[in-house]
């Protein structure tokens, strides 16, 4: 029994695996042989080309595909099926089978802590409220972790709301 | 603020002066609705001080942990909260006693309320590739707190359960009285059920990204966890909630494309997983 539930747990974690390498590109993007904007090009992943995902570094998936292999922009990539992706079947209309909880329609949903139904039914928690604040890091306790992993802060602005993107 | 007492002058003034028995009766019942109205759109306004907002998001994050208590694991939570610290003192509200927590739950969910506590599920924890994008997650939480989307999230909630005078007379009251503090925590409930507007979670990727890269992140670490959620089966009851109460994952990343562009491209070569990390969160 506990063999069978060990064999099942492993076949679903290999299965989400799987389902987390495949993509397909949102537009005609440029296949690089290094994860940088000035590396050699190694040729063009047409749009709508499905890809395999081999591995990823900062923004850049290294990808496999019929149109060749390479290193190209995250942002060019979308997990998930090309099938129905855009408009308003496939995938999204997926999507909006779950979204129809927030009508009011309970989705079907297992017994995992924070659904619907249980955040309806919740009490407020103080001792746990309390609990939570004894785990709480001072400015110096998140300096000191800061310098442990080697952090070191930028200056930047927030972004604009963009129509679109200036340099693609 | 007051015009109840002007308002009332003036038409008790106009009411004496012209009215018969009967129109004075109904004109008495829409004067009561008039001063009604006139104290809830003021109160409605009524800015909530910061204490006020603390007190509001301790409401707040205890309903969450009434649902779903902590990881019993203290290794992690202090972790989360050095780092969940460390990128709050990069927005624009480092003062607020920020608090962090991982909730001992399979789904996929994060959560803020009011005054600084984000809350992160171990299940949602527990898909991530490394800390980037722990810190895009809480980085975009620490982006509604410091918008105070939730408190308008509540405001908006007039015609609703609960009022848009809630908060209001939670501010008045100082949070002593239970009745108003039960109503407040129904309207809180209705904002985790139904979610904040489509503009404000974007808005929150988009601060996400760039808190997470002013920590000194690569800051392609909350798009790589939006990837994930989009390539899991939306039916997955585990991100029915989540689903219910955000915009699709492709259509955020459609949006953070569009505003980042290349622009942050230059940050990705930053951290994007600690030793402290693998240790303390890929362990489980």
């Amino acid at each position: 029994m506990k063999g069978r539930l060990l064999v099942l747990l492993f076949a679903c974690t290999a299965g989400l695996a799987a389902a987390q390498e495949a993509g397909y590109a949102v537009r005609q993007a440029e296949l690089k042989r290094e994860p940088f904007s000035d590396a050699a090009s190694a040729g063009t992943l047409p749009e709508r080309a499905e890809v395999k995902i081999v591995s990823r570094q900062g923004g850049w998936l290294r990808i496999e595909s019929a149109s060749g292999a390479g290193w190209v922009r995250m942002l060019s990539i979308r997990t998930g099926s090309a099938e129905g992706a855009g408009g308003d079947s496939g995938i999204k209309q997926l999507f909006n089978v779950a979204r129809s909880g927030s009508s009011g329609t309970v989705v079907a949903t297992g017994v995992r802590g924070l659904d619907r139904e249980q955040i309806a039914n919740a009490q407020p928690n103080a001792a746990e409220l309390s609990r939570m604040a004894q785990f709480a890091a001072s400015q110096a306790d998140a300096e000191r972790f800061a310098s442990r992993a080697g952090l070191a802060a930028q200056a930047l602005d927030y972004l604009p709301a963009a129509q679109a993107a200036g340099d693609q | 603020m007051i015009p109840r007492a002007a308002l009332a002058g003036f038409c008790m003034g106009f009411a004496l002066g012209a009215a018969s028995a009967p129109a004075l009766a109904q004109f008495r019942f829409d004067l009561n609705r008039i001063i009604d109205t006139a104290r809830q759109i003021g109160q409605a306004s009524t800015e909530v001080d910061e204490p006020q907002e603390v007190e509001i998001g301790k409401q707040y994050a205890a309903v969450l942990l009434g649902a779903a208590p902590l990881v019993p694991d203290p290794e992690l939570q202090r972790y989360v909260n050095a780092l969940g610290r460390w990128l709050a003192q990069h927005a624009e509200r480092p003062g607020l006693a920020w608090q962090f927590g991982v909730l001992d739950s399979d789904n996929l969910n994060a959560f803020a309320t009011p005054g600084g506590f984000v809350l992160i599920t171990r299940g949602l924890l527990a898909r991530m590739r490394s800390e980037a994008e722990l810190a895009g997650v809480l980085a975009h939480e620490i982006g509604h707190v410091v918008k105070k989307h939730h408190l308008n999230a509540i405001r908006k909630g007039a015609g609703m359960q609960a009022g848009a005078n809630i908060l209001g007379e939670f501010v008045a009251q100082r949070g002593r009285n239970p009745e108003v503090t039960s109503r407040l925590v129904s309207g809180m409930k209705e904002v985790m059920l139904r979610g904040l507007d489509k503009d404000d979670e974007l808005e929150a990727d988009r601060m996400g990204v760039v808190i997470a890269a002013r920590s000194g992140y690569d800051p392609y670490g909350l798009p790589s966890v939006l990837q994930t959620l989009s390539a899991m089966n939306p039916q997955d009851s585990g991100l029915a909630l989540l689903f219910a109460t955000h915009p699709v994952p492709a259509d955020r990343l459609d949006a953070l494309d569009a505003a980042m562009g290349t622009r942050l491209e230059r940050y990705s070569a930053a951290a994007r997983s600690s030793e402290e990390f693998l240790r303390v969160v890929r362990r489980k």
